[in-house]
């Protein structure tokens, strides 16, 4: 079968895994060809690498200027793994993706990630934990975790996470959600290494004190780590989440740098969730995405979720396009039978995608 | 189809996703109807998006140099002051939420 054709590499990693559960070979081109130092970066190889422990059977050549990717996907295998990610990275970049996978694996998953557990640009633990897993559940993924072995800040790191996805699934369950759901409380952690606790305490304060008039529960805890545990390097950060009814939720993270004001932090992140919330409809921009892709590989059936119009922007877009090349399924937009409302529901039939790894159907 | 809001919707977007030809970038400036000269594709029009972005102020430069790495997990927001103005108060967003029902005594921010 010839490989389906990427440039560029930008959405590097979910293309992979879309070509892994869709089992079609692709191959990525022009891969950082205009940079300075052209080609991957290491961890764009040290994902390949986790990839190739997860599955069974994978093939990948990379060219010898580093610009291509060929890669032909072999079967989930998951099983124990431990992963040593580099420091240019947080472990969020690495377990992201492998949410899309560990359900529709052979074995359960269970992997030890270490190196640094904050970033500015890529998901904290709380927002895996918290943001990610709750939209796993709707979506059938019950029993999955992830624990904080050690933290470790930025720039040298030092943490530990481990994650574990027991149930494995033939195929994600159908959503229907065509309302906006009601948020009913906000709960939140702020986290320290090797800084003093008032760190934690003031960006508590900060965030509440913007939430306070939002006429809802709000509850934030403090997560303090001291020693052994702490990694490298200090640091501290606070991840909010908006808890919907029915199990949905959106959140905001934000990671503190030396020099900044704790307030200020905890003022921001409150203030970027307001943002997210009134941004988006049944979830947040950040979980778009594997809702999307689990869609798609649903049943053959007819799966609705609203989304609202701020949330159509360019990854979106990109993303149906990715997901079109290579499953060769477009999603419908509908606008919303409510003329206050600027909303639109994505209407996706799924590919009636079985987990060809399990024994049992 | 019904009444559009006000705003002048000249594209559709469920189409817009699908013309490959058309970067994203592209197909979400012309849905919110932010290009100004649509009737010609052709390089023209190119350079007068290049023109413009160059004119652009540093916010929105910002926006696009987020937005063009689609491999960030964290979506983008406005700075702190723009968030803080824009929640001042926090009536918009009263209608997402139920819970305690002393709404009205705290109201003033």
């Amino acid at each position: 079968m010839a490989p389906l054709v990427f440039q560029g590499s930008e959405n590097f990693r979910l293309r992979l895994i879309l070509a892994t559960l869709a089992g079609k070979p692709i191959r990525i081109e022009n891969i950082r060809s205009n940079a300075l130092d052209p080609g991957l970066k290491d961890y764009h190889v040290s994902f390949l690498r986790l990839l190739e422990a997860v599955t069974n059977g994978s093939k990948m050549e990379i060219s010898y200027t580093g610009t291509t990717v060929i890669y032909t996907p072999g079967i989930i295998i998951g099983g124990s793994h431990s992963h040593k990610c580099p420091n240019s990275k947080p472990v969020g970049y690495f377990v992201e993706p492998l949410l899309y996978l560990a359900p529709f694996s052979k074995k359960k998953f269970s992997i030890v990630f270490k190196g640094i557990t904050a970033s500015h640009n890529d998901a904290g633990i709380e927002a895996i934990k918290w943001g990610m897993m709750p939209i796993m559940e709707k979506f059938g993924v019950r029993e999955c975790a992830l624990h904080t072995l050690k933290r470790g800040s930025p720039p040298n790191g030092g943490g530990e996470v481990h994650l574990i996805v027991d149930t494995l699934l033939a195929q994600p369950i159908t959503i229907h959600e065509l309302e906006r759901p009601k948020i009913m409380a906000i709960k939140g952690v702020s986290y320290s290494t090797r800084v003093s606790p008032s760190m934690v305490n003031r960006t508590i304060d900060g965030a509440r004190k913007v939430l306070r008039n939002i006429g809802c529960e709000v509850d934030i805890t403090a997560d303090v780590w001291r020693g052994e545990n702490s990694g490298n390097s200090p640091g501290w950060g606070i991840t909010l989440v908006s808890q919907g009814q029915r199990g949905w939720c959106t959140f905001s993270e934000v990671i503190g740098d030396a020099g900044e004001v704790p307030e200020e932090i905890g003022m921001k992140a409150a203030y970027s969730l307001l943002e997210e919330i009134s941004n988006s409809a049944v979830l947040g921009r950040p979980q778009l995405p594997l809702a999307i892709v689990f869609m798609v590989i649903g049943k053959e059936d007819i799966g609705r979720l609203r989304i609202s119009r701020a949330q159509i922007d360019e990854r979106f877009i990109q993303l149906l396009r990715d997901i079109k090349t290579v499953f060769g399924i477009e999603a419908f937009l509908k606008d919303v039978d409510d003329p206050d409302s600027d909303d639109f529901i994505v209407t996706i039939k799924g590919v009636g995608f079985t987990n060809t790894s399990k024994k049992i159907a | 189809l019904k009444a559009l809001n006000g705003d002048r919707r000249r594209w559709d977007i469920a189409k817009l996703i699908y013309m490959n030809n058309i970067s994203p970038n592209d197909c979400i400036k012309r849905w919110k109807g932010e290009d100004v000269d649509e009737d010609h594709e052709s390089e023209i029009e190119e350079e007068e998006e290049d023109f413009f972005q160059k004119r652009n102020g540093t916010a929105s430069n910002e926006k696009d140099a987020h937005e063009g790495d689609l491999e960030t997990f964290k979506p983008y927001f406005e700075t702190l002051d723009r968030l803080m103005q824009k929640w001042k108060k926090t009536d918009l967003l009263k209608d997402r939420f139920i819970g305690k029902p002393a709404f009205s005594n705290e109201d003033d921010a």
